[in-house]
């Protein structure tokens, strides 16, 4: 992992903000808002892992500069894939934020920039010609007007001074060049040296020879005359030769090292310029690039134009293109030129499709030209009308994705409808399907709430609420689950003022506030106790209404028979024997058969103090005012029964 | 209509009259042999003289029953039977007074009192009764009942 992270910075400083930011949450896997859908096919992630891809099978991308992959769109996909990862051009922030800026800027037509362009196509012209035309060889004084107008072009500030490094780069590789050839002909000279030098040893060898030859074979006399200088000759010659000896190998040994150093420097300095030719193809200056590379057999006559990459790397990959040949630098010519002629049909087709009012499409394609070839002609000069019809586009586009990922699906459809009245052909399916299917979600989980709050269960209406609200947080609807909430946070007062009324038996005051407690239907017991009092209550109010339609029937029998029922009633059900209403009633219905309920009331107190006789007679005199009485009828049995069993003397 | 039963005798006129001593003393005799000749006849079942109570009130009655059973204790009523309840060989009638037609009156006729007559609904009745406090099987008290000890028929 900090291999990777390490990748990723080592990149970030040769490649352009766009695609080294765009490339960082791929190293740490999914970006943070993964889990959120991000992009109009509701993927959930704007960066997708290319999962047969070694690096995401826990391989490590290989640190070496040329180790990195260089991006590549891929049309099928509108997928930029970089270092192991697929970016989703349109839905990367970085590559976003990119194109807006792209979108705000005016045309890059000033008459310094068409300078700087110009100075570039003639650089290209020159460059291409040199390839085919000897009076246009890059040997001498093209590649001077080359390496010329690369630093005047270095001059224009959106050039970020790439055209000066590229000319530092290709003189820097000529200065060693031309290092390489002293060396060279310091090598030659050398050559030469050793040559005489072992020319001139022989020449003394031979002197020797002759020498003893002589003294051996019959010039003794010679020999003798000399008196012994014949030998002291040869003892002079013997150093002379062992000078020469010396001197040679110290030249050999020189000229070897020249040797070495040419060889090393050679290296260096092609895999310098090679890097700085990857740099500008990476960082998507696909003109310097092309130029870099056309001047390179120029530079380095010695044939070898072998790109030395890492045979591990995608870039190798993306070089050999999986043949196994060797990956040259004519490739990097043919990439850039490649990527130039993408980027300018790309914006070809912008211009068609903008004419046609296909709006999503032309957005999509400047994107991609843009994400790719930023800082190409044809993009740079792209016009302002064209801009700002694509940026009110492109607005609309950010707030459908912006209004996704905080999962406001309602202004999501609303944005959509927009993006369909300015493109007839944006297809919106997709983007409804995914909004309907979660507001569903979204309603069923609040319903399922509803029927848990109705069911007494507040911890599955927490559970239920909280998923609605996870699914579509501005859904409409949440704020009747809002109520209910607040009707739960306020539920425990109100369940103990409704268990303190039922207690003292205030029925009454229960069903007149029925409203207020509501909320003790949530508690499985106080539930049942709630509906029983509003039932019985609502039960006795119809009695009540019944009993004083009774009563006002007939003057005499009918307050009797109401009092009666009245009476009766309340026996069974002893709860509300203090009911207000019914007392009320009572007492109204008391007073208009007052002589009726007296002799009643009298007959029980005089049972009660064993008056039996006086009680059965009580019994009677309320018989006699409604004959039909039930408890002047009961009061006579039971009379009756003790007087008859008693006995008298 | 209960009159009371008095005596206003007109001896004062006959006693201005020059009797003989002896023959008022016969008489007086005779009178006293029929007054109590009369008496017996009445404790013999005979209905013959019996007269309502007079000021007897249902009202008061109902209020406070025992207390009849000790003033005098013996109270006639001329009443309609108005309900006949049975209970073992005991019956306990509901009569009603002319004079309080509103009310009724409960007598118990026990089992063991024979009647002379039909006691039937609906028909008019002198009861000769006695407030009495009779004892319930647990002991308690059973107060201000109007025992009826004799029936005349009106």
């Amino acid at each position: 992992m900090m291999k990777r992270k390490k990748s990723a910075i080592i990149a970030l400083t040769l490649v352009p903000a766009s695609l080294c930011v765009a490339q960082m949450p791929v190293n740490g896997g999914a970006p943070t808002s993964a889990a959120l859908p991000s992009s109009f096919d509701a993927s959930g992630s704007s960066v997708k892992q290319a999962t047969d891809d070694p690096a995401h099978r826990g391989e490590t991308p290989n640190p070496q500069i040329l180790g990195m992959e260089i991006p590549l769109m891929d049309p099928s996909t509108d997928t930029v894939k970089y270092n192991g990862g697929l970016f989703d051009v349109g839905n990367n922030a970085a590559v976003r934020a990119r194109f807006e800026k792209f979108l705000q800027q005016v045309p890059d037509d000033t008459a310094e920039s068409k300078r700087y362009r110009a100075l570039f196509e003639e650089m290209l012209r020159l460059t291409r010609k040199s390839g085919r035309d000897k009076d246009y060889a890059v040997g001498g004084k093209t590649l001077i007007q080359v390496g010329k107008m690369l630093y005047a072009a270095s001059d224009y500030p959106a050039d970020g001074q790439q055209s000066g490094t590229l000319a530092t780069a290709i003189v820097s590789a000529l200065d060693v060049q031309r290092e390489v050839l002293r060396r060279d002909r310091e090598n030659e000279r050398l050559e030469t040296d050793i040559k005489d030098l072992l020319l001139k040893a022989d020449k003394f060898q031979n002197s020797n020879v002759h020498r003893k030859t002589a003294v051996s074979v019959g010039n003794a006399k010679l020999g003798d005359k000399m008196g012994g200088k014949i030998d002291s000759g040869g003892d002079l010659n013997a150093l002379r030769i062992a000078h020469y000896a010396k001197t040679a190998g110290k030249k050999e040994a020189t000229q070897a090292a020249n040797l070495a150093t040419n060889e090393a420097t050679k290296i260096a300095s092609k895999i310098n310029y090679q890097s700085v030719l990857m740099t500008m193809l990476l960082s998507r200056r696909f003109d310097h690039a092309c130029i870099g590379a056309r001047v390179y057999r120029f530079i380095y006559r010695d044939g070898d134009t072998k790109l030395n990459l890492d045979k591990n790397s995608k870039a190798n990959e993306v070089f050999t293109g999986g043949l196994g040949l060797p990956p040259v630098v004519n490739s990097i010519d043919s990439l850039a030129s490649n990527m130039r002629r993408e980027v300018d049909q790309s914006i070809q087709a912008v211009y068609g499709m903008l004419a046609r009012n296909k709006l999503a499409e032309a957005t999509q394609h400047l994107i991609e030209a843009v994400a790719i070839g930023e800082y190409m002609q044809s993009v740079a000069t792209f016009p302002t009308d064209a801009r700002q019809r694509i940026a009110r586009y492109w607005t609309l586009r950010k707030r459908a994705l912006t209004a996704l990922n905080a999962r406001d699906y309602a202004t999501v459809e609303e944005v959509a409808a927009k993006m369909k009245e300015m493109d007839v052909d944006f297809d919106d399916s997709m983007l409804l399907s995914y909004t309907t299917g979660k507001k569903r979600q979204s309603d069923l989980a609040i319903r399922n709430a509803s029927k848990a709050l109705r069911a007494g269960n507040e911890e599955d209406f927490n559970k239920y609420i909280t998923e609605a609200g996870i699914i579509w947080p501005r859904n409409p609807n949440l704020d009747k689950g809002t109520e209910m909430l607040a009707k739960i946070d306020e539920g425990e007062p109100v369940k103990d003022e409704f268990r303190r009324l039922y207690e003292g038996k205030e029925y009454r005051r229960i069903a007149r506030e029925r409203e207020h407690f509501k909320i003790v239907a949530m508690d499985p017991d106080l539930s049942k106790k709630y509906e029983e009092v509003i039932e019985l209550v609502m039960r006795m109010d119809g009695m009540l209404a019944q009993i004083k339609e009774v009563a006002k029937q007939d003057n005499s029998i009918g307050p009797c028979m109401a009092y009666e029922k009245l009476v009766e009633w309340q026996k069974d059900n002893e709860k509300f024997a203090n009911d207000s209403e019914m007392t009320l009633t009572l007492r109204e219905i008391e007073s208009n058969a007052h002589d009726f309920v007296q002799a009643l009331r009298d007959g029980e107190a005089c049972e009660s103090h064993g008056e039996y006789g006086s009680a059965l007679a009580c019994f009677y005199k309320a018989q006699c005012k409604y004959p039909q009485s039930t408890i002047a009828k009961d009061g006579i049995k039971r009379v009756m029964n003790v007087i008859v069993k008693a006995s008298y003397e | 209509m209960a009159t009371r039963r008095t005596r206003r005798g007109g001896g004062k006129k006959r006693g201005k009259t020059n009797l003989n001593p002896l023959l008022i003393g016969i008489g007086t005799v005779l009178v006293l042999v029929l007054i109590l000749g009369s008496g017996i006849f009445k404790k013999g079942s005979s209905v013959r003289g019996l007269e309502p109570t007079p000021n007897f009130k249902v009202s008061d009655y109902r209020r406070d029953g025992s207390r009849f059973a000790s003033s005098g204790n013996v109270y006639v009523f001329d009443g309609r039977v108005e309900n006949i309840e049975t209970i073992g060989n005991s019956r306990i009638l509901s009569i009603s007074i002319p004079e309080n037609p509103d009310e009724r009156l409960p007598l118990l006729v026990p089992g063991n009192v024979h009647l002379r007559v039909n006691l039937t609904r609906g028909d008019r009745f002198l009861f000769e009764t006695t407030c009495c406090t009779g004892r319930a099987g647990d002991g308690t008290q059973v107060k201000g009942v109007l025992v009826v000890k004799n029936v005349e028929s009106k």
